[in-house]
């Protein structure tokens, strides 16, 4: 197992090395920061601009190639990914974002990858009666709209209680209210900006999920096996969950691999609309606000994640699939 | 299983055993295990209702054999499934089943629980996907112990699954506990199936075709494991299958079922030797034999089975029956008693007519032989059609993602040499694995890279470079495949199918037409139906579109790839027949691979038994069959059944051991000696030569050739085998004969 990791750890850190590399030339010549500096009032010269530019190590009169072995260099020797046009350090930016992306998505993965099987389980064991009909064709709607609107539709909803009660609840946006001070009050005040986001995320997730274990399941309860176990004396319901969940859980465990790290680097939407600055909205800002090594930092975040997310994938089904194994 | 190997007192096995006894002893013995009344089962489907059982009525005694035979769709499965309560809810089923004296029907699927794998058990014909994937074996097995016995201790639960598939004979059992189902093969997973199915000593044991999926030499192994079952738990045991030859031995009666109608019952000697009713007559003569070199058509029974949507309004075999009368449109026989013998049974209202002396060959209007032009012609006279010369296929095996490292080869066909002469049917046998179909596709190939030399109509692989050699070579020979659902393009119409090969050969539109015409005829289809779809023929018609477009461009030598295989066996004959008689008329070759010895002994004139990618044994076809000489080619013979209770029941049958080894693991010296019954009653001495030395194909011994030669007019036999010691004794612990031998261990 450590020495198909190893194998697979340095396959991939290869083409993370590839892919980011790539994205660097593509957003050092595409994007140009000193444009942006013109806009100041008072304009700077372009000599200002260039000056201040190289002090950050953004020199806009070298080659790409030339910029691309210095950011490398200082990646490879210091860790340092760069710093922004504005002069923050991407490293310090970094960490912080995660953070938030992790504590913004964890609790909302969690809560509809076990609602959305167990719902898969539900309905499909009541196939085509009324229970099934109801929650499948939520998942369809929860499917098909926007993840936006849906989330403006629970914001609507936090308000509408808000107002209801005449107290306010829920916060709609935001992380927390400054100036809190520890203890009770300021657990209260998390789990107040918290409510809002985890469900509307959870509302619109587990859709998919539970479309695919109705689906993987159903395939499975006719199978040979699940009369053999029923012959043995297993009522269907038994012989159902004992049997043929595990088998439907094979390609749902892989999917679920994959599509965690996709939430973690892609969930601008959530970021943007709930007011939660995290690694999502920084990739969008860092393209608008022309800076190259943020976007090409955010880039690199996504394939690692995407690579552990293949990873985790392999273990999954070795974890579950008896027939696969690892070589 | 006797209570003298299991005597723990705690045990709960033993006091559920001693349960079971005190509720047997409120029935005299003679009393029915399982008696089914008046059994009806009904689905809805889209088209209307189907009712899939019609009265079907038996009783089986304790530690009897009911045999169930019938062709696909003749309810006999849904007839299983109906007792076990395993039917989908949507299925009405009405009637009665009654287990030592209790009433099934009618109890939800909770209360069933109590029965199923305990009082009675069940095995199932595909036991590829009758295991789950993902648990152990030795879990699987655990937990049929655990639903029905919950106090077992751990320790006695793995004890009773080891001792299962010893029972069952599985090899090192004890470890094979941990195994996977995908660890294992088709056989050695349908035998741990049986070991879940005995595992609470069940009175009645249903097996659901336990064989079909298998090779021969497996079916025997399978077969003589569920007899042991039979012997060890005293269960009775219903036996359902379409293969009248696997009943024959085992079975103390019959039932067979047509149209979800029992049509005729009885002793299973009545039934094979006495049969009164025209459907069991036709089915036991279209069964060709193993045994006998016969100069016979098989029977044909023309038609299809009835659509069970439409309530039958006379006999329901009457649209295909030859004998029948208006009497017989109206209404349906009752099953009455018939040909003097107890429990003998027919649906017929002309039983009595049809004693033992009726013919059912004429019944049948079975056609005659039909004569080849060239059966006359000694072989050594006619034209070679076929020609391989050392012709090898070898896969190399290799390991590694990026950097492949060859690890092995898997020599799938091994210097194979045959010819084939005009007008000659050619078969190949052997177990899957053995590298039939391999040596088709090699043939099919033909390519001058090819390892070994193909001439086909004197046209050689390694000249035919260009690629109109190649297409005068597909002009020469044309393939029938296995399926003929898959082999047919669904949204062509025969016409289509048939006209795309003759386009290729560059026809004329008024051409094509005719020529489809003729060959509607030939293959006895209706011109007129040229412009269905392949499904709206049945199965047996399908394969006739497949045989008549092989024959379009009128080729030489026709490939025949199982070309009965899936049919039942009442259409089985009728494309048998229709094969003989192109043969004969058309001066046909042809070279089939077949896993049915007989079928092949019944189409063929020569025949080469394959193990491991090397040819065995060739020749003559009877001579091959009448008088084996390779251990290989014995213990295929005898492991088939045959159609006929007394001779199947006294018949030696040699059970090879384990299944075909992988390739990789495939002997230095004669491939077989792993799994060679001679080869384990030789002394090490003579096991050494076995195991150093590759025996040549040879003829029959100089000995024996030259006596033969010293009468005179007899030319050298047509009969090669590859063997050292072909008259060597058989190892005892391999042969097994029931009617004789003492109840042996497992």
């Amino acid at each position: 197992m450590l020495r198909y990791l190893a194998k697979r750890g340095i396959t991939y850190v290869f083409m993370i090395f590839l892919t980011t590399s790539a994205g660097y030339f593509l957003a050092v010549s595409s994007l140009k920061p000193a444009l942006l500096e013109q806009e100041r009032i008072p304009r700077p010269t372009p000599e200002q601009v260039a000056n201040s530019m190289r002090l950050k190590g953004l020199d806009p009169d070298l080659s790409p190639w030339e910029r691309y072995v210095e950011w490398l260099t200082g990646i490879v020797t210091r860790w340092d990914w760069g710093r922004s046009p504005n002069g923050a350090f991407v490293n310090a930016e970094f960490g912080d974002r995660v953070w938030i992306s992790t504590r913004l998505f964890l609790a909302s993965i969690i809560l509809t990858l076990v609602i959305g099987v167990a719902l898969g389980v539900y309905s499909a064991a009541r196939q085509y009666k009324f229970q099934d009909r109801v929650i499948t064709s939520y998942s369809y709607l929860a499917y098909i709209v926007p993840a936006p609107i849906a989330y403006f539709l629970v914001q609507l909803g936090a308000i509408n209680i808000n107002e209801t009660v005449g107290e306010r609840i829920f916060f709609v946006t935001g992380i927390s209210t400054p100036g809190m001070e520890q203890g009770w009050a300021q657990s209260l005040d998390m789990l107040a900006h918290y409510a809002v986001p985890t469900v509307a995320i959870t509302l619109v997730g587990w859709g998919s999920y539970q479309i695919a274990q109705r689906q993987y399941l159903l395939d499975n309860v006719n199978a040979d096996f699940v009369r053999t176990a029923r012959a043995k004396g297993l009522t269907r319901n038994q012989a159902i969950s004992r049997h043929a969940l595990r088998v439907s859980f094979i390609p749902v465990a892989q999917s679920i691999a994959f599509t965690i790290p996709a939430i973690f680097a892609g969930g601008f939407f959530a970021e943007k609309i709930f007011a939660w600055p995290g690694v999502g909205s920084w990739s969008i800002d860092a393209i608008s606000l022309q800076d190259v090594n943020a976007a090409t930092a955010t880039l690199a975040y996504g394939s690692v994640i995407f690579a552990l997310g293949a990873i985790l994938a392999d273990f999954a089904t070795t974890l579950v699939d008896p027939r696969v194994r690892v070589q | 299983m006797s209570s003298g190997t299991y005597l723990e007192p705690a045990d709960p096995t033993s006091h559920s055993a001693a349960e079971r006894l005190q509720v047997a002893g409120l029935y005299s013995p003679s009393d029915a295990v399982l008696s089914v009344r008046d059994l009806n089962v009904r689905f809805n489907s889209e088209n209307g209702v189907v009712h899939a059982v019609r009265g079907v009525d038996f009783d089986l005694m304790p530690g009897k054999t009911l045999g169930i035979v019938g062709e696909s769709g003749s309810g006999k499965s849904v007839t299983s499934l109906a007792i076990m309560g395993l039917l989908p809810p949507t299925a009405e089923i009405a009637g009665s089943v009654r287990l030592l004296g209790k009433e099934l029907l009618g109890l939800n699927d909770k209360a069933m629980c109590a029965y199923r794998g305990n009082d009675i058990a069940m095995v199932f014909q595909d036991p590829l996907s009758s295991l789950t994937p993902v648990f152990t074996v030795g879990a699987q097995i655990t937990e049929a112990l655990t639903i029905h016995n919950p106090t077992m201790s751990k320790q006695a639960k793995e004890a009773r699954a080891v001792e299962l598939l010893a029972m069952v004979g599985i090899p090192s059992p004890k470890d094979r506990l941990k195994a996977f189902p995908h660890e294992f093969s088709g056989g050695m997973r349908q035998r741990v199936m049986i070991a879940i199915a005995i595992a609470n000593n069940p009175r009645v044991l249903i097996a659901d075709e336990p064989t079909t999926a298998l090779d021969v030499t497996i079916q025997a192994q399978v077969l003589e494991v569920l007899h042991t079952a039979q012997e060890e738990t005293g269960a009775a045991v219903v036996m359902i299958t379409h293969d009248l030859g696997v009943v024959a031995g085992i079975a103390d009666d019959i039932m067979v079922m047509y149209a979800g109608r029992p049509v005729e019952t009885g002793q299973v000697d009545d039934i094979y030797y006495d049969p009164r009713m025209p459907y069991t007559m036709g089915l036991l003569g279209a069964v060709p034999r193993v045994d006998v070199a016969e100069k016979t058509s098989l029977v044909p029974i023309e038609g299809i089975p009835p659509n069970l949507i439409y309530t039958p309004t006379g006999c329901s075999f009457a649209p295909r029956c030859p004998l029948v009368t208006d009497a017989c449109r109206d209404g349906e026989p009752e099953l009455l008693p018939a040909g003097g013998q107890p429990g003998h049974k027919a649906a017929c209202i002309k039983s009595d007519a049809l004693g033992s002396d009726a013919d059912v060959l004429e019944i049948f209007s079975a056609p005659p032989v039909p004569v080849s032009r060239f059966d006359a012609i000694p072989r050594g006279e006619r034209a070679t059609v076929l020609e391989l010369r050392d012709v090898r296929k070898h896969f190399p095996l290799t390991k590694g993602a990026l950097l492949k490292r060859r690890i092995g080869t898997v020599k799938a066909v091994d210097g194979l040499s045959f010819d084939i002469r005009e007008g000659e049917c050619f078969s190949i046998v052997g177990e899957s694995g053995s590298g039939k179909t391999t040596t088709l596709l090699e043939i099919m190939e033909f390519h001058k890279d090819q390892d070994g030399e193909v001439v086909i109509g004197g046209l050689s692989n390694k000249e035919a470079t260009t690629g109109k050699a190649r297409s005068a070579m597909r002009r020469e020979l044309q393939m029938v495949f296995q399926d003929p659902t898959g082999a047919l393009d669904p949204r062509f119409t025969v016409y289509e199918v048939l006209a795309e090969p003759l386009q290729n050969a560059g026809l004329d539109k008024q051409a094509i037409r005719k020529r489809i015409m003729e060959l509607m005829k030939l293959v006895g289809l209706q011109p007129d139906h040229v412009n269905r779809f392949p499904n709206q023929f049945s199965g047996g018609q399908r394969q006739r579109v497949g045989i008549a477009r092989a024959l379009a461009v009128n080729p030489k030598l026709v490939v025949l790839d199982e070309p009965v295989s899936a049919l039942d066996v009442s259409v089985q004959a009728g494309v048998i027949n229709l094969l003989d008689q192109l043969r004969a008329e058309l001066g046909l070759s042809y070279l089939m691979v077949a896993h049915d010895l007989s079928v092949v002994r019944h189409i063929s004139n020569r025949v080469a038994v394959m193990y491991l990618g090397k040819i065995v044994e060739i020749g003559e076809v009877d001579r091959v069959f009448d008088n084996p000489r390779h251990p290989y080619t014995r213990a295929l013979l005898s492991a088939i059944p045959v159609p006929d209770p007394q001779l199947e029941r006294t018949r030696e049958r040699i059970i090879l051991q384990g299944d075909l080894p992988s390739p990789l693991d495939a002997p230095k010296g004669c491939n077989f000696a792993t799994r060679c019954p001679v080869f384990a009653a030789l002394p090490a001495a003579k096991q050494e030569k076995c195991l150093t030395l590759e025996p040549p194909l040879e003829s029959v011994p100089a000995s024996a050739a030259a006596q033969t030669l010293e009468s005179g007019r007899v030319p050298p036999a047509d009969q090669q085998f590859a063997c050292f010691f072909p008259d060597g004794e058989l190892a005892e612990d391999m042969l097994v004969v029931h009617e004789t031998a003492e109840p042996h261990a497992p």
